[in-house]
């Protein structure tokens, strides 16, 4: 039995601070592909909190067969959809979000803060789905499986989007070298 | 593509997206504070599961000469009104009651139908297969876009969707199940009691 699954079982079992160890190993992870998703902490720390909140609540649901962190992606990815989906509509605030982002006071050491913001500005200019096939396969590094297991998207079609993703990244990059 | 096919640019935007972001304490704090107001999730413990559950439980010398003597005569009762007794009709055929008996234990029997003339693949998923896509595969007719499949059920309220191609979809001509936080929409089937044939 995997950790991810024997702290489910300490979990259904009636020890909820066993889900804690569930939160601090994945904790990290989702909240890089919020952030990547979502362009600022505010709703990415949102994702996060209705994640592992729904997580939790479904946990009962969980089949040992899947993988733990297949399952808890599944949730996420809606989590940020359903966000992104509803400040659509809402003024971009991510210049001031990212001068929080790096001003935070313990990032990480030897963070220049120039690509964060370089990073972060790229990738908010593709298409949501574009950008999370994209953050999926190259930053999550999933197998096209895995991301069709998660999205419920077809192979084909996700395939499709990843390779606009970076079509669109290719031809920013001539742009930028023709400026 | 692979990442050794990728545009340098590219990949630099990969790489760069792929270092970690800066999460606070607080966060994961906040998380397990929510968690702990919440009631603790209980696996879900089917009605048969408990009445196969090993039990151990003490018996006294005489009650289990008891119970033996019983099951003795029991034995000896079926034993004498099932001699020379055939169930079957003069054509071979089981009667109709034993025919139903050799039926998976259900309420009702249901056919699922989806149209899908371009799919190549679907299936259906749902409580009553544990949402195992590879579980329960429809049959398509012949020159048709017509899938389907019959399925026992028991009485009840059942969720379940089609997996065509890989993707979820909700049954167009039943009602939506409400959102499950997992972002596949489900449908709605209530059985009632009925006929298993």
């Amino acid at each position: 039995m995997s950790d991810d699954a024997a702290d489910v079982q300490r979990v259904l079992a009636g020890d909820v601070d066993a889900y804690a160890a569930l939160v601090d190993r994945y904790y990290d992870r989702c909240a890089r592909f919020a952030v990547r998703m979502l362009g600022n902490r505010d709703d990415a720390e949102d994702a996060l909190q209705a994640t592992f909140l729904r997580a939790y609540r479904a946990l009962h649901r969980y089949q040992e067969r899947d993988r733990f962190s297949a399952w808890l992606y599944r949730i996420l990815v809606n989590q940020c959809r359903s966000i992104a989906a509803r400040r659509s509509h809402r003024e971009r605030v991510f210049v001031r979000e990212e001068a929080l982002l790096l001003n935070a006071p313990d990032r990480t050491p030897n963070w220049t803060g120039e690509e964060e913001e370089f990073v972060q500005r790229v990738l908010a200019e593709l298409d949501p789905l574009l950008r999370e096939a994209f953050l999926l396969k190259h930053i999550e590094e999933m197998s096209y499986e895995e991301m069709s297991a998660l999205t419920g998207v077809g192979v084909s079609a996700l395939k499709m989007r990843v390779k606009r993703a970076c079509d669109r990244l290719r031809e920013r990059w001539e742009r930028i070298k023709n400026d | 593509m692979t990442d050794s096919e990728l545009h340098p640019y590219v990949e630099l935007i990969a790489r760069e997206a792929r270092r970690p972001v800066f999460t606070d304490r607080m966060g994961r704090d906040r998380v397990m504070a929510a968690i702990h107001a919440e009631p603790v999730p209980r696996r879900h413990v089917r009605l048969w599961e408990r009445v196969l559950e090993p039990r151990s439980f003490r018996l006294s010398p005489a009650g289990s000469a008891l119970i033996a003597a019983g099951l003795v005569g029991i034995g000896v009762i079926a034993g004498v009104t099932s001699t020379n007794r055939d169930v079957r009709s003069p054509d071979g055929q089981l009667p109709v009651a034993d025919v139903r008996s050799h039926l998976p234990v259900s309420d009702t029997v249901v056919n699922f139908v989806f149209i899908a003339p371009q799919a190549t693949n679907v299936s259906i998923v749902g409580d009553f297969n544990g949402w195992d896509a590879t579980k329960t595969p429809l049959v398509r007719a012949a020159n048709s876009g017509r899938w389907t499949v019959t399925l026992p059920l028991t009485a009840g309220r059942h969720l379940y969707s089609y997996v065509v191609d890989g993707a979820w979809n909700a049954d167009p001509n039943a009602p939506i199940a409400p959102d499950d936080g997992f972002g596949h929409s489900s449908s709605v089937k209530i059985v009632s009691r009925g006929s298993a044939l």
